[in-house]
């Protein structure tokens, strides 16, 4: 139970998305701090070049809303040990006024966003729930709270991934403690997802990445936003409350 | 796989994966048995950390953790009440989330003797009898732990314990001075590297000692046993004298499994729920009934629950001494003491202080709950930490108490039970003891109304030489089913004053030693 936790980067881990922006930044990350990364996406292309030579990342091939291409993905991931960490990245945001989105589009992206993330967790669980270890970090958004014009597909889909986080928690924190899943928001950043002069994927992926090698029970359920803890939500008679009998723990940091 | 296993025809199928399954179908499996383990519950992942938790109330949750999914109904002197009882239904039964605490009975708990007259003339068993079978278990199960110095008989294979905290090495030393006799508790835990003392909940190694642990594991790895788990049987199936199959039900599939031997080990309130859903036309009054006792006899201890300050500022709690001193007293049964292995800190305090609040007129106010939290701060802060103690006080055997066959195949289980006078007599004699045996230290008694112990129920298929007044024989095996065994807490004609977990694997043991010399046509 720690930071840069032993047995956490003594193990493999996949992240989705690998191919470019913060996929490919924190696979890097996790390559220099000593982990064997599966790196998935669907461009080979792309893939190596996330590689570019580093011994420690392996290019997989898949596709996050194929299902059978992505248990194949853990699949050939297995091969290069045991899977200890799942950052959850890949997504779509397709920039779509409403009136172009048809129902088949929409469910396409909730299938990447949403059904992607829920099938690389559940067969990263199948490996966990043997050793009873594990790190899910899954890459989030604060874009459900309130969605921005032609972003419909996205808000909604990224949103109903945080619920997951929940709904996980909820099945597994009892039985696997030591299996801990979070939410990390990585901010607004300069990648083709993102905005031009948003934060550069590197820096971010740092804290992504320290967060990701964080193994402690408590973090199960936990939302950082950058490098700084999200309280859980409080009414104001909770606040009070924790006042008057001094319970006020510091939010943890990742810098 | 699945087909291979339900359609052959077993030595002995095991109904039941807790202490007593798992125990009788090990010895069953090392000595060359076929044995088949019958589970309705899961078998789970071997690495789950799972505590026995209250609060989860969907069923499909409940099974998927190993608990029994459904309520209890229990009528309580008269009164119902419907919770969650700490009851397991999964690989390892209730035993999977257990403290462990495998304690000897008394020889007065089986002999009956002029100085300690027995409440039903003595078990089918004696002491002397009994007693190597108990010692067999504690083998076993790796039982660890100091000899209790008031005791009169020898207790063999007792591991040493691991050294005791400061904190309680301290409260030994009160207790002593108190000229008490406290001991280090036996309990069934390996201590292997690493070990979290799981009291309460599963153990991811195997390191706690249980029916899974101790029991099913080793069984399967003589590969003389299978087990098939989500798989709960719905009716026996005979002619009057033999059990001739089982109907069992598995992913909506009705199965019929076969065996030699039958071997009940639902658990005590399981396996009477069984034979009385059995009745047909071969079992009038259902399977084993012709006592009319099935269900009858029931049995839980009651907990006498209290904190002790001992000073000191170790915070960590114990579930390391026992203490025997108030078995017996005033020639009245009463029970052992035994740590409870939660630190009083401020959240026991207050879960405590909110069931009795919730008991009382009190409860209806809304909010009146939090306030117990405000007295339970103000307690930790000025008492230091406290360490929680249980005594568990002999229940006796009344046909009265029973439980109810099942409606349909509802899983809830219906209990009507009364708390007779005597039992309240020797409670008071009980608290009056414990607080006369604890003078000058800080206490606290944490209940006021007698607590029933739903996690230790036992009596429902009770063993005895007359087969009129019991439905199994003192070798466990139904008086008037050649084929059919018991091997769950069912079987104790007394409840004795301690943990029944040691005793029914001392007794699983029996059980399957008297299949083992049958041979294989049950004659």
């Amino acid at each position: 139970m720690a930071r840069d936790d032993d047995r956490v980067k003594s193990g493999v881990a996949l992240v989705t998305g690998a191919g470019r922006g913060l996929g490919r930044a924190l696979a890097r990350a996790l390559a220099s701090r000593g982990m064997r990364v599966a790196a998935v996406g669907r461009d080979a292309q792309s893939l190596a070049e996330t590689a570019n030579g580093s011994d420690r990342i392996t290019p997989v091939i898949a596709d996050v809303s194929d299902f059978d291409s992505l248990r194949h993905a853990f699949e050939e991931a297995d091969a290069l040990g045991p899977l200890t960490l799942l950052i959850n990245n890949a997504a779509l945001y397709p920039r779509c006024d409403i009136f172009d989105e048809t129902p088949e589009s929409f469910m396409q992206t909730t299938r990447v966003n949403l059904g992607g993330s829920f099938a690389a967790t559940r067969m990263a669980l199948d490996r966990m729930a043997e050793t009873g270890f594990g790190r899910i970090l899954n890459v989030a958004t604060f874009a459900d709270l309130h969605p921005l014009p032609a972003s419909a597909a996205y808000s909604v889909s990224k949103g109903a991934a945080r619920i997951l986080t929940r709904a996980l928690v909820a099945d597994l924190a009892d039985r696997f403690p030591d299996i801990v899943i979070s939410d990390w928001m990585p901010g607004m950043l300069a990648t083709r997802m993102g905005i031009p002069d948003g934060l550069a994927p590197d820096q971010s992926a740092k804290w992504g990445v320290e967060l990701a090698l964080w193994h402690d029970p408590a973090l199960s359920g936990t939302s950082f936003e950058q490098a700084i803890e999200i309280p859980p939500p409080r009414g104001l008679k909770g606040r009070i409350k924790d006042r008057l009998l001094g319970r006020r723990r510091p939010l943890r940091r990742l810098d | 796989m699945s087909r291979e296993i339900t359609q052959r025809h077993w030595d002995v199928i095991v109904i039941g994966t807790g202490i007593g399954g798992g125990t009788t179908g090990r010895a069953l499996a090392e000595a060359g048995r076929k044995v088949l383990f019958v589970e309705k519950g899961p078998a789970g992942h071997r690495s789950e950390q799972t505590p026995l938790s209250p609060g989860i109330f969907v069923p499909e949750a409940r099974s998927a953790r190993g608990f029994w999914p459904a309520e209890v109904r229990a009528r309580v002197d008269g009164r119902e009440a419907r919770f969650f009882a700490p009851l397991g239904a999964g690989l390892g039964g209730s035993s999977v989330f257990y403290a462990a605490t495998l304690e000897r009975p008394e020889p007065h708990d089986l002999d009956h003797s002029e100085a300690r007259p027995h409440p039903t003339g003595g078990w089918p068993v004696s002491w002397t009898e009994f007693a190597p079978w108990l010692d067999r278990a504690q083998a076993l199960y790796r039982v660890c732990g100091t000899p209790d110095p008031l005791s009169e008989t020898p207790c063999p294979n007792l591991a040493p314990p691991p050294p005791l905290s400061r904190g309680d090495q301290h409260l030994t030393e009160r207790l002593r001075a108190q000229g008490l006799h406290p001991y280090a508790l036996h309990s069934a835990i390996a201590h292997l590297p690493g070990c979290k003392g799981c009291l309460g909940f599963k153990c991811p190694h195997a390191c706690k000692m249980d029916g899974r642990s101790a029991g099913v594991e080793p069984a399967l790895a003589t590969g003389n046993a299978a087990l098939l788990d989500r798989c709960a049987v719905t009716r026996l199936l005979g002619d009057g004298q033999r059990i001739t199959g089982l109907e069992a039900r598995r992913a909506g599939e009705v199965l019929t499994l076969t065996a030699d031997h039958v071997v009940l080990a639902g658990g005590a309130l399981g396996s009477p729920r069984l034979c009385l859903a059995s009745a047909c036309e071969t079992f009038p009054q259902g399977v084993a009934n012709t006592s009319g006792l099935v269900g009858r006899g029931l049995m839980f201890h009651l907990n006498e629950m209290f904190a002790i300050w001992p000073g000191g500022t170790d915070p960590s709690p114990s579930k390391a001494i026992g203490l025997r001193d108030l078995y017996w007293r005033e020639g009245q049964r009463l029970g052992m003491v035994q740590a409870m292995g939660v630190a009083a800190s401020y959240g026991e305090i207050a879960w405590y202080l909110r069931g009795l609040v919730e008991n009382s007129g009190l409860g209806r106010i809304p909010g009146a709950a939090g306030l117990s939290r405000i007295p339970a701060a103000i307690a930790a802060k000025l008492l230091g930490t406290a360490k929680i103690f249980v005594g568990l006080l002999e229940d006796l055997p009344y046909d009265d108490n029973r439980v109810l066959p099942p409606e349909g195949d509802s899983d809830e289980i219906a209990i009507d039970y009364r708390i007779h006078d005597e039992l309240r007599a020797r409670r008071r004699l009980f608290r009056r003891e414990i607080a006369r045996a604890l003078r000058g230290q800080r206490k606290m008694f944490l209940t006021r109304r007698p607590e029933l112990n739903f996690g230790h129920p036992s009596g429902t298929m009770r063993f005895g030489d007359d087969p009129a007044r019991a439905v199994l024989r003192g070798d466990g095996r139904a008086h008037d089913v050649a084929n059919l065994w018991g091997a769950d807490a069912g079987f104790f004609p007394t409840s004795m004053g301690v943990n029944p977990s040691l005793g029914i694997a001392a007794q699983a043991l029996r059980v399957a030693d008297a299949i083992n010399r049958e041979g294989r046509d049950g004659a």
